[in-house]
């Protein structure tokens, strides 16, 4: 029976600065599974490399195939390195899928993560059905953490947050104006996840024309005054603060002035500012929502929570998961033993049934017929319990012990004479 | 036969309706699929109840024959009237539900439609007897199902404004709840919700509209002032209101929503007022009784139409 190996480090185990010189580029990875391969008695291996992980997981004729697997992610690598075998190599796959390894827990990226370093293993012909059906149990485990728990329920980032506010309020992003005010780095990162969710225009303004151009040009928007804010409140659907102005840019009158020229669509301000751009009691305007820095943290601090609370119903199922893998792959395993051991009983009965009837004189086919099921039958019921207790026992020492005890043919003999 | 098909449809939506409750408080992505899966199934069965007693009756599409379909004699039952109610509501929200996915409204129309249908069909509420003259009217016919449909159409923007006002409460408030993660986007149910609130003032105005032909077939009079009508009358001054402020100077969101609210619960009132105004079971078997005999004496059709002047015209008839 072949090992399961999982060797790598994490951002449990190494600093950002070790991670990024033992990541391995997308374009590198075929190359690196090949070497991965070539490791003598590996069969298969998936090499996971992202911004807060290096690993490889592996299956291996001996787990002592772990330290040269470990050598394949160079000497850098090596003080850190954590190697795992067998149940506990699996159960690391399983919860790292699961994003229980996560920096965030129940972060959405790894799962797709791990689906692709297995199709990048299987495009490398570095993955076959070992391998592959393990990673495939691992996101199948992962899916039911996602979907019975709560771990990925609710954005934990402050940009996340407000974009998945804006959704809340405004539904389909794709066509929405954005107002970027000031340059600060979250409202920016803000406007970034806004223009992927397909956010249309994105307008930039500014007390410096220039600065305004600049920041403009470099995410892709267009430079607007900072003296047009009236008519921008008009136009824009979702505004991010972030300047330094030291007095409100939006008051209560001018956005409700702003609003009822728009009809009242409603308009989103993320107000990033310290001290604050909008005006808190603007929030008091119809169909105006103005959320503050203090706002956004006050909501990601209770979706962590609610996160939190869910890890150990998370930590279950993934147990579960694992049990049930386990347990099918140890059965897969006693499959030879088992069938050698039937095979063997049913040949000394099927010998010994002929040789009775050849001893008990002329019998109608029936007669024979019978004794034969009766010889088949008493190796059967002979049989159960010990067929019963070795595919409990999964690939212990009791398959060994069967072949042993039975002097069971090696499975090429009964090839060779079959 | 019919009887029991609306029994195992009031099963399937009680059952969709739990479904639709349990997702509130423990969400799971199946739980919407079973629940409008068995509020479909409800759906079906409550359409062929109607479908059975139709044919019971040749399939006829008069008002007598949408009595006999929905309610089973030719007596309007208040309860049986909300069980054409609750099957177009129902109808309503899984069209809705497939062009726009809106579980969280299922969860407001399942329990809302049992609420309905547990009366309709457990509660045998009075009976008022169809004047025999309007049994075959178009009017009348064209009466009940524009009244069902916008009733129903305005039964689920009701339903979306109360989501509307609770999304749009805990944004303000800026302390999302357990269910803020189930809330469509206030956008698509303020849009979703003026269509719907569109079609039910078209529905109320053909109601109205046809209400007062049946009027007039029936006592002459082309309004009568009575709690249901001005119930009524309100509820479609107060859409038409609505309607006209939001094409006009764009009114949307909270005040659109609260407008909506007010306009249900309007005519809510005037079904209450129906409901209040029918006369018991034995008293309206007894005025149809007196209807037959005025028939069978050949009385003219226009006394014939005029239900309370013919009973006068008959001392001791039946």
């Amino acid at each position: 029976m072949t090992v399961f190996v999982a060797v790598g480090l994490s951002h449990k185990q190494a600093p950002i600065a070790l991670r990024e010189q033992v990541a391995v580029d997308a374009d590198e990875v075929p190359a690196r599974l090949a070497r991965l391969k070539a490791v003598p008695g590996v069969s298969e291996a998936m090499l996971l490399s992202t911004c807060n992980r290096v690993e490889v997981f592996a299956l291996a004729e001996r787990a002592e195939a772990a330290a040269d697997l470990a050598a394949e992610l160079g000497p850098a690598a090596a003080p850190h390195l954590v190697a795992r075998v067998e149940d506990e190599a699996l159960r690391h796959l399983f919860r790292v899928a699961a994003s229980l390894d996560s920096m965030v827990v129940g972060e959405a990226q790894i799962l797709g993560q791990v689906k692709e370093a297995a199709a990048q293993a299987q495009a490398a012909g570095a993955c076959a059905a070992g391998l592959g059906t393990a990673v495939m149990r691992a996101l199948g485990a992962a899916k039911r953490v996602r979907t019975e728990t709560g771990i990925a329920r609710g954005a934990v980032s402050l940009s996340s947050v407000a974009v998945d506010l804006i959704r809340k309020v405004l539904g389909d992003l794709s066509g929405r104006t954005v107002l970027l005010v000031g340059a600060g780095e979250m409202a920016q990162l803000a406007a970034g996840e806004l223009r992927s969710a397909g956010a249309g225009e994105l307008l930039v303004a500014n007390r410096s024309a220039a600065h305004a151009e600049e920041l403009a040009a470099r995410i892709g928007g267009v430079a607007v005054g900072l003296g047009e804010l009236p008519a921008l409140l008009e136009r824009a659907d979702v505004v991010l603060t972030s300047s330094a102005a030291k007095k409100p840019l939006v008051s209560r009158e001018l956005l409700a002035r702003a609003v009822k020229v728009r009809r009242y669509r409603p308009i989103f301000l993320v107000d990033l500012a310290v001290p604050r751009n909008v005006e808190p009691a603007a929030n008091g305007v119809e169909n105006a929502y103005v959320w503050d820095l203090d706002d956004l943290e006050s909501v990601a601090a209770k979706n962590r929570e609610l996160r939190a609370a869910d890890v150990g119903a998370a930590e279950a199922i993934v147990e579960e998961e694992l049990r049930a893998f386990l347990a099918a792959r140890r059965e897969r395993a006693q499959v030879p033993v088992l069938a050698r051991l039937h095979a063997h009983a049913q040949d000394i009965a099927a010998a010994e049934a002929e040789r009775t009837l050849q001893a008990m004189g002329p019998l109608s086919e029936r007669q024979q017929n019978s004794l034969r099921a009766m010889a088949s039958a008493i190796v059967n019921k002979l049989l159960h319990a010990p067929t019963q207790k070795l595919r409990d026992e999964g690939g212990g020492p009791l398959g060994q012990a069967a072949s042993d005890l039975f002097a069971l043919p090696a499975p090429d003999d009964r090839e060779g004479t079959g | 036969m019919a009887t029991l098909l609306v029994h195992i449809a009031l099963l399937a939506y009680a059952g969709a309706a739990v479904i639709f409750l349990v997702w509130l408080a423990r969400p799971r992505d199946r739980l919407p699929s079973w629940g409008r899966a068995l509020l479909a199934a409800g759906l079906l069965a409550h359409l062929a109840s109607f479908g059975v007693a139709l044919a019971q009756v040749g399939g006829s599409p008069s008002a007598a024959g949408l009595a006999r379909a929905g309610f089973g004699s030719l007596a309007w039952r208040g309860g049986q009237l909300f069980s054409l109610l609750a099957a177009a509501t129902v109808a309503g929200y899984l069209a809705l539900d497939l062009r726009y996915r809106l579980p969280v409204a299922g969860a407001f129309v399942a329990p809302l439609t049992v609420a309905v249908m547990v009366p309709a069909h457990i509660v045998q509420s009075g009976a008022r007897a169809i004047n025999p003259g309007l049994a075959h009217s178009a009017a009348l016919a064209a009466h009940v199902v524009a009244a069902a449909l916008g009733t129903a159409a305005l039964a689920l923007a009701f339903g979306l404004a109360l989501v509307y006002l609770a999304g749009e409460r805990q944004l303000k408030a800026k302390q999302p709840g357990r269910l803020f993660a189930r809330l469509p986007s206030l956008e698509l149910v303020d849009r979703v919700g003026w269509r719907l609130v569109v079609w039910g003032f078209i529905g109320l105005s053909v109601a109205i509209g046809t209400g007062s032909l049946v009027s007039r077939e029936a006592t002459g009079a082309v309004f009568i002032f009575a709690p249901k009508e001005g119930f009524a009358v309100l509820a479609w001054g107060l859409l038409a209101t609505l309607v006209q402020a939001r094409l006009v100077a764009g009114w949307r969101g909270r005040r659109v929503a609260l407008l909506v609210v007010a306009g249900f619960v309007l005519l809510a009132g005037s079904y209450v007022a129906l409901l209040a105004s029918a006369p018991s079971g034995a008293a309206s078997e007894r005025k149809n009784a007196l209807t037959q005999g005025a028939l069978r004496k050949g009385l003219p059709f226009r006394e014939r139409a005029l239900f309370p002047s013919a009973l006068r015209r008959t001392p001791r008839a039946a």
